[in-house]
């Protein structure tokens, strides 16, 4: 089964075409189709995994290739390879999407195009498989474009709305410019190793065929593609602004599944990362800039959805922190446990949003507690564990992440990481209490009503699994579910790492979860906004700032506006006279000009034409006769 | 026998009084008359040549019949073209027919 499992992308695949094809005229709109296709990937996702077990760590990875074309010698395959890698991305979209596919037939009911909704959702399933399956950087790109598009469809789904419009186009445009990074970086690599094949790339560099400053380059450029699709600083502002699109969309799109391909492709390619000089340090770097940065404008954003955004921002900067150090499983665990509860805080979001009747502000809603209980626990679940409460699953990522940093990047780095850390658990706390603490601030929260079971039910299910899912970190629990290990000795770079919980950086760790939490209970403590309201007046410069996410936005205008618009006049007017004017109109000017002034040679005479030819046939005789001599 | 160059001598004095009617005369009958001067030249070319450097065959005497062939039928038609411009025009003048250009 494992070397067959394309199948999990061809099962959502087909249900898009033909949700694409009949959803309008089957009934209720085709949803079942879609839960259906959700549901047997979430099946099938345990037949691949217990086929992979099986075989056992020396049959891994599983490789299964067609030939794809021929040039010359030059052969491309196209086929899936899956390693334990693949298998956690599997997992997590598997089930993040099952769950959203639940929830969204709820969600979604009565909205416009609930079909094409759901034909888009599978197609983003089928891409984000075929992604994480690929074998090769070609077949890896076609699929993070296809993820690309799915996302640009979904966030702009509702088209009426100019903004939904703008956001879509901004994703696709800012993610497109890192996107060119990847594809320069794919061309780079396969000139210095003549293949596409991620494995025998590795190889190559493992056995040191390509390195030095080519390398280098090239790892950035495909860096570059994963800070595109992870919204990493400074291709950050998309993320926040996909949120135009249905919530469900941005709890399976942009916060568990496709914005986490970047890390995905960083973890793939590590050995790489790690062969090209100092390429890991700006991996980190990056990171912890983002993790900081969107930590912070996450204390100003007043829309519940938003907040959640600049979280993922955040958190995806944990991720790339805990793969600069080069530890693979820190990154790709807190991937994720993160998955879980990130989708679970969106999909709690989303509850939250329909259950007040499309309050969607932290200033509108407030004292939903007592009105919809089971959203509330859920995503108090949610927030507790993506603030890294002891023992559920944020606190063992974050533990790993700190774990790693500590080891292999020093105490400046291990420093600020903590700082994002407390960050993290403030801005969850704040979000909670502004949500479901106090009263409601407005007459719609204050109607707010529970939200029906097809949402309820994924939201619990998540709830279950962010709660639990930190304790596959334990050697027991991995074997006792079939796998080798724990965590760290099913995922790892180059030897397997057993858990062993280290008691003094769980205090640390617990030490910034009870600081976040406590500063954001004290200052926001019981719902109550006028503690809060007194340091923005201490400080409305600072806020506005904040407020106004550092201007990254205004940044981006003004550049687009004076740069790029006015290289584009510059560039339109050459066109217009140079190209247009001159080039293409002044030629046709010019010939119409010509046969203005020769027309005149034809007379209509008969004479004229007659005594053209015997002088032409004179002028040839005397010529021949000339040159005959 | 006469010698090669008398009959080409008369050719080259026929094919000159042609050309000199196209290119002088305004009447289209006379045009065309001079035009088929210009042929029968040629044709008593083919057939002089013909009779001193391959007498035994009649190749150029073929050509002759074929251009006396042509040149009948190609009369045919422009006396037809003549006659529809003087019945349009009420003059069979070259020089006024001078409408088709730009």
């Amino acid at each position: 089964m494992a070397e067959h499992a394309w199948i999990l992308a061809a099962v959502p695949a087909i249900a898009f075409l033909a949700l694409a094809a009949l959803g309008r005229r089957l009934p209720r709109q085709g949803d079942f189709l879609a839960v259906l296709a959700a549901a047997s990937g979430f099946g099938l996702f345990f037949a691949v995994l217990a086929s992979f077990l099986g075989r056992g760590e020396g049959a891994w990875p599983v490789l299964n290739a067609i030939e794809w074309t021929a040039i010359g010698d030059f052969r491309l395959n196209m086929g899936i390879a899956v390693d334990q890698i693949t298998i956690v991305m599997l997992a997590v979209v598997t089930t993040v999407a099952f769950m959203v596919n639940v929830f969204s037939v709820g969600y979604m009911k009565g909205e416009p195009r609930y079909w094409w909704y759901f034909a888009v959702l599978q197609l983003f399933v089928a891409s984000m498989l075929l992604l994480v399956l690929a074998d090769n950087l070609l077949l890896l790109y076609v699929a993070w474009e296809l993820v690309g598009l799915s996302s640009f469809l979904l966030i702009g789904h509702y088209w009426e709305r100019r903004s939904a419009v703008e956001a879509a186009k901004k994703a696709f445009i800012t993610t497109r410019v890192g996107d060119v990074g990847l594809l320069i970086g794919i061309i780079l690599l396969w000139k210095a190793t003549g293949t596409f094949n991620i494995l025998d790339i590795i190889h190559a560099v493992e056995a040191g065929e390509v390195g030095g400053t080519g390398l280098f380059v090239s790892v950035m450029f495909i860096f570059l593609g994963a800070m595109g699709k992870s919204a990493q600083l400074p291709f950050h502002v998309w993320l926040p602004d996909a949120m135009e699109g249905p919530t469900p969309v941005s709890a399976l799109i942009h916060a568990a599944t496709m914005v986490v391909a970047g890390v995905y492709l960083v973890a793939r390619l590590l050995p790489v990362f790690e062969a090209a000089g100092d390429a890991l340090l700006v991996v980190t770097a990056v990171g912890l800039i983002t993790a900081l940065f969107s930590g912070v404008v996450a204390f100003a954003q007043t829309d519940i959805k938003k907040v959640l955004a600049y979280s993922t921002v955040s958190q995806l900067g944990f991720m790339f922190v805990a793969l600069g150090a080069g530890v693979v499983s820190a990154g790709m665990f807190h991937l994720f446990t993160h998955a879980f509860f990130k989708a679970l805080l969106f999909l709690g979001a989303g509850s939250v949003i329909l259950g007040a009747h499309h309050r969607q502000e932290v200033g509108q809603l407030g004292g939903l507690w007592r009105r919809m209980p089971v959203t509330a626990a859920a995503f108090l679940v949610g927030s507790l564990a993506l603030a890294g409460l002891f023992p559920l699953a944020g606190f063992w990522s974050k533990d790993e992440i700190l774990h790693a940093v500590e080891g292999h990047r020093g105490a400046l780095v291990f420093a600020l990481i903590s700082l994002a850390s407390i960050m993290t658990a403030f801005y969850t706390t704040r979000l909670f209490i502004l949500t479901f603490l106090g009263k409601p601030r407005d007459a719609e929260a204050g109607h707010a009503r529970e939200t029906g079971a097809s949402m309820t039910g994924p939201l619990v299910f998540l709830a279950v699994l962010s709660v639990f899912a930190g304790f596959v970190v334990y050697g027991g629990v991995g074997e006792a579910l079939g796998f080798p290990g724990g965590f760290g000795e099913f995922v790892y770079l180059h030897h397997p790492e057993t858990f062993h919980i280290d008691w003094g950086l769980a205090g640390v760790s617990t030490a910034l979860f009870v600081i976040g939490v406590f500063g954001a209970g004290w200052l926001y403590r019981g719902g109550r906004l006028d503690r809060a309201a007194a340091l923005t007046a201490w400080q409305p410069k600072l806020y506005e700032m904040t407020r106004r996410k550092f201007y990254f936005d205004d940044l981006y205008q003004f550049l687009i506006d004076r740069v790029v618009l006015g290289f584009s006049y510059v560039v339109s007017w050459f066109d217009r006279f140079a190209v247009n004017d001159t080039g293409v109109d002044g030629s046709a000017t010019l010939t119409g000009y010509a046969g203005f002034l020769l027309k005149h040679l034809q007379t209509g005479r008969v004479p004229n034409y007659a005594l053209a030819i015997a002088a032409g046939v004179a002028a040839l005789i005397l010529v021949a006769l000339a040159a005959g001599g | 026998m006469v010698p090669l160059e008398n009959y080409l001598v008369l050719s080259a004095i026929l094919f000159a009084l042609g050309v000199y009617g196209v290119l002088s005369r305004r009447n289209a009958v006379l045009v065309l008359m001079s035009v088929e001067l210009m042929l029968n030249a040629v044709s008593l070319n083919f057939v002089a040549f013909a009779a001193h450097l391959d007498p035994d065959r009649a190749t150029g005497i073929v050509f002759a019949v074929f251009v006396i062939a042509v040149a009948a039928a190609e009369v045919g038609l422009a006396l037809a073209i003549v006659i529809r411009l003087f019945r349009n025009r009420s003059s069979a003048n070259v020089d006024e027919a001078a409408t088709l250009r730009w």
